[in-house]
């Protein structure tokens, strides 16, 4: 009687009532994650291996030099530019299309969006193909800008979208104004996925190279190809790419603090109400000239210059094979690549989800660290170690290349897995284990059709990343072989525009569908259906 | 050890969750086609002791054994699906990518039997009418009702349900409530129901186990639980309750009332008791209609149309905190002067030392 009496004093242990599953995550399963962790961050190894061999010394001597304060400058100064229109234009046009009753919004959603999928190189030798002025310093943020601003917008239209109206009501209920009403709550919840946007956005810059070269812009990137590919100076090479990743991890880090704060909230699951839309009235006719005018120089210029050139050129006769087999090739290529990345990123999504640790999250985390290292330094690093231990046998192998694209896009793969896997709660294999379904089954059945479609979608991000890759294929494509990337690269460079023109289209043409998907994907989040 | 017509029995359960125990010696046996509750606030381990009923969890210590068949013990974990043990969850967790029939029959073999089982489950149900709708199209209602057809179409040996009602508005609840039970019992199964909420468990249940940091502080009929809790915080757990000091005789006790007759007169004469008096045995006329009892000020009166709760305070010293429910009809205002007087036998415990 007693023991009870104090039992009831005491307070209850704080535990919540729906347990994300507490207890140990399966040895196999943590396993196999730090497999992929240590995989993907191998790169990172060879290439502090190989600075090392080259000596402390020369590597410092390599590094204070006035290049290294000139790269630095054109890599640092073009980053900033761009970032920041990246982030005024990506957040104008996430607002317009989410937060404003412009007509045909749907479909701006989708058009604006497109440039992001067009690489970066094609939208360069769009633009300098024909304006000659399109060069050094002014090309390079104009085609950047162009290119990647949609890095921007995807996430702040994301967290627009999921923003709770209620608190926009909230916030004028409390003597705030209609426009910091928008100013503070709804712009102040996007906060973070715009920095989060503008971290993809710099270190896209830190990792091109095809539109540099193009453009005749030295950076980093451009400059480490260079003593690789044309001078064989390795030392140099991975003493500037020492650099780069260092650069890349503090960008990174920008990021760190605004993680797991500021996230767009909404109050009460069933709270789902139709968003309210901002009038634009007379702005409305000056919005779709913007939009029209960026989608146009983002999209109709390439387009444009690569039809002018294929029609300029006549018809070429032997484009038309060579295209063909190039296609296979990459076809080939990517849909290895998207395979193993899409299989490596489940037991990691799988750790993440349903075994919420202080462990797993960190280790989720690292592989995103990978986003630090461009895909140059991780072609060097893997050839690298191709030369070093596997006595140049397996240097420019299909092998190679395909492990080197699936480390690149690893985080691409794990985004969409992550999120297919959490469709598919533990709460319903339990459902149906306790049917009397045996774990097979219950896979079957019940697991793999939730799962399945964000797989799939999974895999076919990866597999168009792949396909217009250019930096890591030119450095591990296997001798005498041609993707559409290196074809592409191969005539662009002797200025044979005309030949390269098909090629460009090409790569456009499979370039649009990613970003049909992701629009398509993202439309299907709740909020827009309300909307409609 | 068990006899073969008890549904369940739990014997000795314990599971802790790294350093924190969560189950302490769980013992509980459900007789065969009963429906039992466990009661319980959140964090005492309910929802534990559901899981490894299911199997979802494996316990660390103890037997858990079904028609006489041992699920679980030091030596054998029988795996979820050959259990036979049904499970509907608080969120009644659908396949999202299948029809009604479709959930229903996930657990039936392909064939002619297999329609006619789920267009028996879902005439049973009452959702006849809704097998090729999909689970998003159905209300909070029409889900639990198809997650509890779906465990029920496996004829499971006991079928386990996981706060199905939490979800629900309080419009909805009743009549779910209502139609549930009348299913489980129509389809025999023995029930297990957890919940945090008293009512419900009072009004649903055959037997109710309550379960308290870990171990089962009482198990009884709901009459005898809200009548004779075994002691002053479950009785507060289980309802309202005033506690009264008094001292017992025997057969009744000396309190501020007068003497009260006690229900279960274990008490020895002349020790210290503490009492339970439920609101509704305590009765509240004006001080003008010259009724028996103790003077008292009403301090604050709460309206529930057909009854109403009124919060008095005793005149005399010490002033005594009491709850009273009275018929809709009584008209009390604050700061009115009434008498107040207990009706009937009280439930009684030895009064424990202070401090």
């Amino acid at each position: 009687m007693t023991a009870t009496g104090a039992a009831a004093e005491r307070p209850l242990p704080a535990v919540p009532s729906v347990p994300a599953r507490r207890g140990r995550p399966p040895g196999l399963l943590t396993g196999m994650s730090l497999a992929v962790a240590a995989l993907l961050l191998s790169p990172l190894v060879f290439l502090l291996i190989e600075a090392s061999g080259a000596g402390v010394g020369t590597i410092a001597h390599l590094i204070w030099r006035p290049l290294t304060a000139s790269l630095l400058w054109n890599t640092v100064r073009l980053t900033v530019v761009v970032t920041a229109l990246c982030a005024v234009i990506g957040t104008l046009t996430a607002w317009c299309v989410e937060c404003t009753d412009l007509p045909g919004r749907r479909l701006w959603a989708v058009l604006v969006v497109v440039p992001f999928a067009i690489p970066d190189f094609v939208i360069s030798f769009g633009w300098s193909s024909i304006f000659t002025w399109v060069q050094g310093f002014q090309g390079a943020v104009l085609v950047m800008t162009l290119g990647v601003y949609p890095l921007v917008h995807l996430p702040v239209a994301a967290s627009l979208r999921s923003a709770d109206p209620g608190l926009e009501d909230t916030a004028r209920s409390l003597g705030l104004g209609r426009f910091r009403a928008f100013l503070r709550v709804t712009v102040g919840q996007a906060r973070g996925a715009i920095l989060g946007g503008c971290v993809l956005v710099a270190l896209v810059i830190l990792a091109e190279y095809g539109a540099f070269e193009i453009l005749g812009y030295q950076t980093f990137t451009t400059e480490i190809f260079t003593e690789f590919q044309v001078s064989f100076n390795v030392p140099t090479a991975s003493a500037l790419s020492l650099v780069l990743v260092v650069l890349g991890g503090v960008i990174l880090a920008g990021e760190l603090p605004a993680r797991g704060r500021g996230r767009a909230q909404r109050t009460g699951a069933l709270a789902q109400r139709v968003p309210r839309r901002h009038r634009l009235g007379q702005a409305t006719l000056p919005v779709e000239a913007a939009l029209l005018l960026l989608v146009a120089l983002a999209l109709g210029v390439p387009v444009g210059a690569s039809v002018y050139w294929m029609l300029e050129s006549g018809a070429p006769t032997l484009t038309g094979v060579s295209i063909l087999a190039a296609g296979v090739y990459t076809a080939l290529y990517s849909a290895a690549a998207a395979a193993v990345a899409t299989l490596l990123a489940v037991p990691v999504a799988l750790l993440a989800v349903r075994h919420v640790s202080r462990g797993g999250r960190l280790l989720e985390r690292s592989t995103y660290l990978v986003l630090a290292m461009p895909g140059l330094v991780i072609a060097l690093a893997l050839s690298y170690f191709a030369e070093r231990y596997a006595g140049g046998f397996a240097y420019q192998t299909s092998a190679l290349l395909i492990a080197a694209y699936a480390i690149l896009f690893f985080p691409l793969a794990l985004v969409g897995v992550r999120a297919s896997v959490a469709h598919a709660p533990v709460a319903l294999e339990e459902a149906a284990r306790s049917l009397g379904r045996p774990a097979p089954e219950v896979f079957w059945r019940v697991t793999l059709p939730l799962v399945g479609p964000g797989l799939a979608a999974s895999f076919c991000l990866v597999f168009l990343a792949c396909a217009t890759e250019l930096t890591a294929t030119l450095v591990l494509v296997p001798t005498g072989v041609q993707t559409l990337a290196t074809q592409f690269w191969a005539y662009q460079q002797n200025l044979a525009y005309g030949q390269a023109a098909p090629f460009a289209l090409v790569i456009m043409a499979i370039a649009a569908v990613p970003s049909y998907v992701l629009a398509r994907y993202f439309d299907r989040l709740p909020g827009r259906s309300a909307a409609t | 050890m068990s006899d073969t017509r008890d549904g369940l029995t739990v014997t000795d359960l314990h599971k802790a969750f790294g350093s924190h125990a969560v189950l302490k010696g769980v013992d509980l046996t459900v007789p065969e086609g009963a429906f039992a509750a466990v009661l319980g606030a959140s964090g005492s381990g309910k929802t534990t002791l559901l899981r490894i009923l299911a199997g979802f969890e494996r316990p660390d210590r103890g037997v858990v054994a079904v028609g006489g068949a041992i699920l679980d013990d030091d030596h054998h974990h029988l795996s979820a699906e050959r259990r036979r043990v049904g499970y509907v969850s608080q969120e009644g967790s659908l396949f999202p990518h299948l029809t009604v029939a479709g959930n229903v029959g996930f657990g039936l073999r392909r064939g002619r039997s297999r329609e006619v089982v789920v267009a028996h489950l879902l005439e049973l149900v009452g959702l006849a009418g809704l097998a090729r709708r999909y689970p998003h199209q159905l209300s909070g209602g029409q889900q639990q009702r198809v997650a509890l057809a779906r465990a029920l179409a496996v004829r499971p040996r006991i079928v386990l349900l996981d706060e199905p009602f939490a979800s629900l508005d309080a419009g909805l609840r009743a009549s779910v409530r209502a139609d549930v039970q009348s299913v489980v019992r129509r389809s025999g199964a023995t029930a297990v129901l957890v919940t945090h909420d008293q009512e419900e468990a009072l009004s649903l249940a055959d037997m109710v186990a309550v379960i308290r940091d870990g171990v089962i502080a009482q198990v009884a009929g709901p009459r005898d639980l809200y009548d004779a809790p075994v002691d002053p915080e479950l009785a507060g757990f289980v309802g309202e309750a005033n506690l009264i000091e008094g001292t017992s005789d025997g057969a009744s006790a000396e309190t501020r009332f007068g003497r009260l007759a006690l229900r279960d007169g274990h008490a020895p004469a002349g020790s210290p008791v503490t009492l339970l008096v439920r609101p509704e045995q305590l009765r509240v006329r004006l001080v003008e209609e010259a009724a028996p009892g103790v003077a008292a000020r009403v301090v604050e009166t709460g309206f529930h149309g057909h009854d109403a709760v009124v919060r008095v305070v005793t005149e005399g010293e010490p002033p005594v905190p009491l709850l009273a429910r009275v018929l809709g009809d009584v008209r009390l205002e604050p700061g009115a002067r009434v008498m107040v007087w207990v009706d009937g036998p009280v439930h009684s415990w030895p009064r424990r030392p202070s401090g």
